[in-house]
């Protein structure tokens, strides 16, 4: 099972407990302090183009984000990724208004990219 | 040397199985070196085009008719290595293409040329080449023929690969495919692996194609985003990887590659029934619940 590209063996099933995750993301050796703003650029299928800067720090978005912008290779956010963060933030996050209405986003076709600010 | 895997692309026809599976092996070998032999089990032969840079490999079953029979014919008329950067010697690893075609449209059993190719394949000792990591089954359909069953009947693929998307009968195919691997699962061996969502593009499509595969007790190891690029690779008969490396949907089917390679999660699926399927399409929108009494009534009624 792959979650946010983090491999958990077979025999933990299909529903990773969200901890689990997150303790891969605090083992990852990524300094999320190290970053204060994260940018995202999302472009539509229609080629609407948006802007969106995201800096909730005590947020799960903003440490999984922080990871992707530090270990990815590209600015490109791979979609699967985008939509398991999207899942995993709802749930985590749910009390934050402006963390669910970029999770909404992110459940869009969109394309995103991405970088730290 | 590491064991051999045998992987097998299903899925519904039309669904961009082939593309998504030459597209996801061109990425093992170019990216991670795997070497791998494509066993191309469609009528269409269209499993290898993208590796070869051509139109259609020629097949099995019509080199042994021009041949006059199979044991007349010899591993090296029909199994090619791929062109360009999938040619043997050159960097990243390499790939091997044959197809077994299938009879003309109309006539006789398709799934014998799968197993007229397999056969022959393991006999001319197609797999145990050198280096060799991972031999791929492409096929077609949702097995209600027994011949496209043909490669986890017999336990020849291990892992097995739904590509699908959010469409109700991709999904359908996906649920089909999986009664399939669930019946021979423990006579063979074959597991179901992981669906890969072929995405339309279409709403909550992610959502739907995560659902069905928990419902089937396995994971989404991937959803690959509609991408032209594409498209403009196959114009020239290549893949994206080859096409475009550095490209979004490059880093895409790369991303898929390497989960593939790390995949450890392998299981007897759980198949629904179709009012279970009918319940997931209805519960993310692809259906919309009937009234009873407007049931058969056209629109002007």
């Amino acid at each position: 099972m792959f979650i946010l590209g983090f491999h958990f063996p077979a025999d933990m099933g299909v529903k990773v407990p969200d901890e689990k995750v997150i303790e891969k993301l605090d083992k990852s050796g990524v300094d999320f302090n190290s970053v204060k703003e994260v940018k995202l650029f999302m472009e539509s299928r229609e080629g609407q183009k948006q802007e969106i800067s995201y800096t909730n720090k005590n947020t799960f978005m903003f440490k999984a984000l922080v990871h992707y912008v530090k270990t990815a290779e590209t600015d490109y956010v791979i979609y699967t990724n985008r939509y398991q963060i999207a899942e995993l933030s709802k749930r985590l996050d749910a009390n934050d208004d402006e963390t669910m209405a970029l999770c909404k986003k992110f459940d869009s076709m969109a394309m995103f990219r991405i970088k730290a600010a | 040397m590491a064991q051999l895997r045998q992987i097998a692309f299903y899925g519904k026809g039309g669904i961009g199985k082939s593309t998504t599976s030459q597209n996801t092996l061109a990425a093992m070998a170019h990216y991670f070196d795997k070497n791998i032999l494509i066993v191309g089990c469609d009528p269409k032969a269209d499993s290898t085009r993208l590796i070869l840079h051509e139109k259609a490999q020629s097949t099995i079953l019509q080199l042994a008719a021009e041949m006059g029979t199979v044991e007349d014919l010899e591993l090296e008329d029909a199994m090619k290595p791929g062109a360009g950067i999938f040619a043997p010697g050159t960097p990243g690893g390499w790939i091997n293409c044959t197809e077994s075609g299938g009879p003309e449209p109309g006539v006789g059993c398709a799934g014998r040329g799968v197993i007229t190719a397999i056969n022959f394949l393991e006999e001319e000792g197609a797999y145990e080449e050198e280096g060799l990591d991972f031999v791929s089954y492409d096929v077609l359909g949702d097995v209600v023929c027994g011949g496209f069953a043909m490669p986890i009947r017999e336990g020849k693929a291990q892992e097995i690969y739904i590509v699908m998307s959010g469409e109700m009968m991709a999904m359908y195919a996906a649920n089909n495919i999986s009664k399939g691997i669930l019946k021979y699962a423990n006579t063979g061996g074959v597991r179901l692996a992981g669906l890969v969502c072929n995405a339309r593009m279409t709403d909550r499509e992610y959502d739907l194609a995560i659902n069905l595969a928990h419902d089937l007790g396995t994971q989404m190891i991937h959803f690959v985003p509609r991408n032209n690029i594409v498209q403009h690779a196959e114009l020239r008969r290549m893949t994206v990887v080859e096409y475009s490396p550095k490209s979004d949907q490059a880093l895409e089917y790369k991303e898929l590659a390497r989960k593939i390679i790390a995949n450890d999660m392998k299981i007897i699926p759980t198949p629904l029934e179709m009012d279970d399927l009918e319940d997931l399409l209805m519960k993310f929108g692809l259906e919309e619940e009937a009234d009873e009494e407007n049931i058969g009534k056209s629109a002007e009624a």
